[in-house]
């Protein structure tokens, strides 16, 4: 996996302003332009904290013509619509990057309060009226951020017809003059941005030709856990809302009554959970969607849903914890709750994608598997998954199969249907209500195979309901584990789960063009977890490195509980994305740790 | 010596740089802003002409690399214009509405082309060379052996013809009053330096007022010069090189005497107590000459940014306004100029 | 009503009871409540009922959550979902919405109800969800031997109260009252005809109907809701009580020292399904 080194796309943009800039729009224009364009596009936003008013939002958004894992710690070009909230970011623009900016704001600026005094010497400064250009056209500052979009698409000369389809888009169902205006203003700045002379090295060369696969369509990870669920035929929904799952739920509550289906905003997460057991228990496809705290109230009705065998999908983004916790923030510190979290030694199934892509595959999958072994799934996001976009390829064919359930064979005359039968592969025929003298009560108290309560059963039973989840790990359809990068014996392999894997696998690309000889594997499958593959690269491997976003190291311990083999563990909680360079550092140090002990065997 | 000043620089040239690096060298705790236009860290005007000579990154250019501003703290305002000094609240108001207080300001906002009221309607049709900008403008709009018509004639213009005729390029010199600016040379001596310029490759063009400037016909080439006898020359660009004007629209209202540059004594210190001046902006008083003179050059701007520098961080130091500046040819038989030796 | 007109007997009652067929809804589990409970009673109850009203035991779920009545579903033959304590409502709402066509029946004590699950209550009954409520108030915790309960009277002596409950006892009809509930009913197991009908007049109601019953626990309380004290006090609502009238009603509830049977409260209004429906319709556009 090689890159094509400094010739190909490679433009990281931050957008940075208040709440109210059109901050997180601009970015978004300027994503779906790219996309459509032909770019692999990869963003991130970051919306402020509080409630209403002046917060800080980034809108970052790194356009590339070779497929990228991660977003880069230095941006090429910063736009500030808010100098207050852009001055701190400075930093964060690389050297001979740029920084474009409002040059002739409405009122007197405090001293030191433009961020043309803040920029480093290799900066370039692009100071633009932008106030001035927007007012100009549609006699408002509003369209302001569409100024700023069409200044950097005429600077770095990106093509306008995927920009004009992206404005018509948003504004499909305002007033047409919206439209026009918008279009105007876009071209406006458009010129300006043109005949700007444009000194900073940032590298935007023509889109490349267009996939073969079909349109490229910019999706956030929620926006693709919606996507998976409309394309699996998700029937209910329920949910209370919670950041950063809430947009999951804001997305299915336009998505699913289009199709006839049926979305509830219940009074809690207990009550979210309870509703979608209740409807899994029918025999409809059912989800839910949470954070941390609400996860923890889901708990206990999960352990129902592993008791009573009802299939359901739990949505799960993680943000920054314990208790409330930060949850404007990304982390990765729910992954015990999601695999051990309940009472009892109930297993269940978790599935964590790595990418937004892996978002629309895993949320669709969920509901055939959550079918198939008629207990609760686990997909676990987290706020950096969650609120990234990625430009997807959407498979020209649903990938998701209708129905899995086991079903019920004929009965012999007088055989009564028993709901919790033992079969040989422990998966007991399931009926439904409605089902025709298939009559039976399900229970969370431990029962027999007729679903009676009964305290004998339990060692039998319990055997049943770990025993039928073995064979997930095989699943068609679905990518559980997958290695990476050098085959056979490695110095150090990368094991690692959810967003983190975007940059460990840029780490990986990074470490390999050093000569470190390494391989990364991203686990999907986190409970029960692929036990062959996973023991396989362990074994060819001399040194093991968990990069993940938690202080405890819960995967890793997850791993060395599971194999028995010590792992380096690369640990961090600032509630942003890890920095690809300290993986490599480590990877580099791991490296060397190994050729030490080389070298003292040598000797 | 050692304060917690904050000196202001409006200028980012030869003369502002290198007062910059004084001030910092001889007060290491002290505050430097330097305001500039300019979206670069400076490059000097005499190290444009090497744009065309396949130079194509500014960076190359560079008087200082990026770092050394950071690694002497001093702080430049790139893309930014004072739209006036308040001298008596001692504060520069920056054009996009933002104050800078200052202890001490330093105005070497140097010299914008000078262009005679008759060429002033044709500006669009022109091509300049005060930036690294407008460098690679010109450079692009010139086809490969094309003819670039320059307008006056002064020093820079002259570096900038050796070097178009030495990459391949055709120059027609329409020589006007600017002719060698800001050398004064005798009339006999002229023929003799233009004798030389026509050896370099440099066509000429000696008592003819230009008129008009115009697009070329179709099939021509993109420009036309028109001179007052009716009849005129075609080329690929035409190029303005008539000296230089100081740039201090700024400081009007600023309680400094002006009269055309900033006028200052023999130390750069204008006629306000916070306030110096250095390089192509001022006008200094001259003893000898009895008289506020103008002292163009590399050397001379170096310098009075350093003699500035000194007298603003409590030095005493004196420009020597003796001067002898003369236009000569070199030993290789070639014209050459002492505001040429940086090069 | 509590009137005898005529002698019962035991083999005439067990031809009526078989001949009547709601001995159909019953499991052949048997009911593992203690002798004298009133839970029986509303077993019998729900189980002629049903019978009445022909509802499709296929078509039907009973939903419980944690106590001595939340074993209600092992208890009856229709299918069943014996899920948490105080969680029967949010998954009887999950079941409806998934499938309007199941008849969706909960059951569940006063603890589940108004301890542990009263969150959950009043957002069923404001959305109108279109299930039976039928709540089995003992004001005592059973199946944990004898704790107060919410409804519990002052001066309550339990294993947790030795001292005497000084809580205020809840009112639920009251809250449900307030809640929006759309049809609120009380009964008493001691009056096993009276509350079969009501249970018939409450599963008939579209919508969201809660029936209260009054039922003794005879282990655990010798004092304070006996059947002795209880078949003292309950009276029937007056002739002239309009049951459109929620003013009226909450008058009624509030005299809980001669509590009254019968249906306090009906207002028919728009269902959640209702509610969905017009959502999907209006999104279709």
């Amino acid at each position: 996996m090689q890159r094509n080194g400094k010739k190909a796309t490679d433009l990281q943009i931050a957008i940075c302003g208040s709440a109210g800039d059109g901050t997180i729009a601009a970015g978004d224009m300027v994503k779906r332009a790219m996309a459509r364009a032909g770019y692999k596009v990869i963003a991130f936003d970051v919306y402020p904290p509080e409630i209403r008013g002046f917060g800080k939002c980034i809108s970052r958004v790194r356009v590339t013509s070779e497929q990228v894992f991660s977003l880069k710690p230095k941006s090429d070009v910063l736009i500030s619509l808010d100098d207050s909230h852009a001055i701190p970011h400075v930093g964060e623009v690389k050297d001979y990057g740029a920084v474009i900016y409002e040059d002739m704001p409405v009122t007197m600026v405090p001293e030191g309060g433009h961020i043309s005094g803040h920029l480093l010497s290799s900066h370039l400064p692009y100071g633009v009226p932008f106030r001035e250009l927007s007012e100009r056209v549609t006699s408002s500052a509003r369209s302001r951020n569409i100024a700023v979009v069409g200044y950097l698409a005429g600077l770095y000369g990106m093509p306008r017809d995927v920009f004009y389809a992206v404005i018509s888009d948003k504004f499909k169902t305002k007033p047409a003059v919206l439209t026009k205006m918008s279009i105007q203003t876009f071209d406006a700045a458009f010129e300006v941005g043109e005949n700007t002379f444009r000194l900073d090295e940032g590298v935007l060369k023509p889109p490349p030709k267009k996939a073969k696969h079909g349109e490229l369509v910019m999706m956030s990870g929620n926006g693709a856990i919606a996507k998976g669920c409309m394309d699996a035929g998700l029937d209910t929904f329920f949910g209370y809302p919670i950041t950063p799952a809430t947009t999951i739920m804001e997305r299915l509550a336009v998505d699913l009554p289009k199709q006839g289906k049926r979305m509830l905003q219940t009074e809690d997460e207990i009550s979210a959970i309870s509703a979608a057991i209740g409807a899994g228990y029918t025999g409809a496809r059912a989800a839910t969607a949470t954070s941390g705290p609400g996860f923890a109230l889901m708990s206990e009705m999960m352990g129902l849903g592993t008791m009573a065998e009802v299939p359901v999908v739990i949505f799960v983004s993680q943000r920054g914890g314990p208790s409330t916790g930060m949850p404007t923030k990304t982390e990765q510190s729910d992954l015990n709750i999601a695999v051990f979290g309940a009472a009892g030694d109930g297993q269940r199934i978790v599935l964590a994608p790595t990418n937004v892509e892996g978002c629309y595959k895993c949320a669709g999958k969920a509901f055939e598997i959550a079918e198939r072994y008629q207990t609760p799934v686990v997909v676990l996001l987290d706020l950096y998954l969650s609120n990234r976009y990625e430009a997807v390829a959407l498979p020209a064919k649903n990938p998701f199969a209708a129905n899995c359930s086991k079903p019920v064979g004929k009965l012999g005359k007088d055989q009564p249907y028993h709901r919790y039968a033992l079969t040989r592969d422990f998966i007991s025929p399931r009926a439904i209500p409605g089902d025709k003298g298939r009559r039976h009560a399900v229970t969370g108290l431990e029962h027999d195979e007729n679903g009676r309560p009964n305290d004998h059963t339990h060692e039998m039973m319990s055997r049943k309901r770990h025993e039928k989840l073995h064979s997930v790990v095989r699943y068609p359809g679905i990518t559980m584990s997958k290695r990476f990068g050098d085959k056979g014996k490695v110095d150090v392999a990368i094991i690692g789960w959810g967003s983190t894997f975007g940059e460990i696998l840029e780490a990986m690309i990074i470490a390999r063009d050093e000569g470190i000889r390494c391989a990364a594997m991203k686990v999907v499958l986190l409970s029960p977890l692929p036990m062959e593959p996973i023991n396989a690269l362990l074994a060819d491997a001399a040194e093991v490195l968990v990069p993940e976003l938690n202080y405890e190291g819960q995967f890793a311990n997850l791993l060395t509980g599971t194999t028995g083999r010590a792992v380096t563990r690369l640990n961090r909680v600032p509630g942003t994305p890890m920095h690809v360079e300290d993986i490599v550092d480590e990877i580099r140090r791991l490296a060397a740790k190994k050729k030490g002990r080389k070298a003292l065997a040598a000797e | 010596m050692s304060t917690h000043s904050h000196f202001v620089i409006i200028g980012s040239g030869g003369a502002g740089s290198e007062a910059a690096l004084i001030i910092r060298k001889r007060d290491p705790k002290c505050t430097i802003t330097q305001i500039t236009g300019s979206k670069l860290p400076f490059i000097s005007r005499y190290e444009l002409p090497r744009v065309f000579d396949g130079v194509d990154n500014w960076r190359d250019l560079l008087a200082h690399p990026p770092e050394f501003y950071d690694d002497n703290a001093i702080t430049v305002r790139r893309n930014s214009w004072v739209d006036h000094v308040d001298a008596k609240n001692k504060k520069v108001l920056l054009r996009h509405k933002e104050e800078v207080s200052y202890d001490k300001l330093l105005v070497a906002s140097g010299g914008g082309g000078y262009l005679p009221e008759g060429l002033r309607e044709f500006r669009p049709l022109m091509n300049g060379l005060g930036s690294y900008e407008d460098a690679v403008k010109m450079r692009q709009a010139l086809p490969s052996k094309g003819h670039v018509i320059m307008l006056g004639g002064d020093m820079t213009g002259l570096d900038l013809a050796r070097t178009l005729v030495a990459v391949g390029h055709k120059v027609t010199l329409v020589a006007g009053e600017q002719l060698f600016w800001p050398h004064e040379v005798e009339e006999k001596k002229e023929k003799k330096f233009v004798t030389v310029l026509e050896a370099m490759g440099v066509k000429v063009v000696l008592g003819k007022k230009v008129m008009a400037i115009r697009k070329g016909a179709k099939g021509e080439p993109a420009r036309r010069v028109v001179f007052d006898d009716g009849g005129g020359i075609n080329g690929d660009a035409v190029m303005p090189f008539c000296g230089l004007m100081p740039a201090l629209d700024f400081m009007i209202g600023a309680n400094v005497d002006i009269e055309r540059g900033l006028l200052v004594n023999p130390e750069l210190k204008t006629t306000n107590d916070s306030i110096w001046a250095a390089g192509d902006v001022c006008q200094i008083w001259s003893p000898e000459e009895n008289s506020y003179l103008f002292y163009y050059g590399w050397h001379h701007i170096k310098e009075m940014g350093e003699i500035a520098a000194i007298n603003m961080t409590g030095g005493k130091k004196k420009i020597s306004t003796y001067q002898d500046d003369h236009l000569y040819i070199n030993k290789q038989g070639d014209i050459d100029s002492p505001y040429w030796m940086y090069r | 009503m509590s009137n005898i007109e005529k002698p019962v007997y035991l083999e005439e009652k067990l031809e009526e009871i078989q001949a009547s067929g709601h001995l159909e809804y019953r499991s052949k589990s048997l009911p593992t409540w203690c002798p004298g409970c009133g839970y029986f009673s509303i077993v019998e109850g729900l189980t002629a009922a049903l019978n009445n009203l022909s509802i499709d035991p296929d078509e039907t779920v009973v939903v419980s959550g944690i106590g001595c009545a939340s074993r209600f579903p092992f208890f009856i033959d229709t299918y069943g979902f014996h899920s948490l304590h105080g969680r029967a409502l949010p998954v009887a709402t999950g079941i409806k919405v998934a499938n309007d066509d199941l008849s969706v029946i909960v059951v569940g004590g006063d603890g589940d109800a108004f301890a542990i699950g009263g969150a959950h209550i009043p957002h069923a009954a404001r959305r109108n969800v279109d299930i039976t409520y039928i709540l089995f108030d003992n004001g005592i915790y059973g199946l944990t031997k004898g704790q107060t309960s919410p409804t519990s009277v002052l001066g309550f002596q339990t294993t947790t109260s030795p001292f005497e409950n000084h809580d205020m006892p809840l009112n639920p009809l009251m809250m449900l009252l307030s809640y929006g509930a759309s049809w609120v009913g009380q009964a008493y197991a001691g009056h096993p005809h009276h509350m079969a009908g009501m249970i018939e007049e409450a599963l008939a109601f579209k919508g969201f109907s809660y029936l209260h019953v009054l039922s003794p626990c005879v282990t655990f309380d010798k004092t304070s809701k006996t059947y002795q004290n209880l078949g003292m006090s309950v009276r029937p609502l007056p002739d002239d009580h309009d049951r459109s009238d929620v003013m009226a009603a909450m008058a009624q509830a509030q005299k809980t020292d001669a509590p009254a049977l019968g249906c306090y409260f009906e207002q028919p209004r728009p269902t959640l399904a209702d509610g969905l429906n017009d959502i999907a319709a209006r999104a279709a556009k």
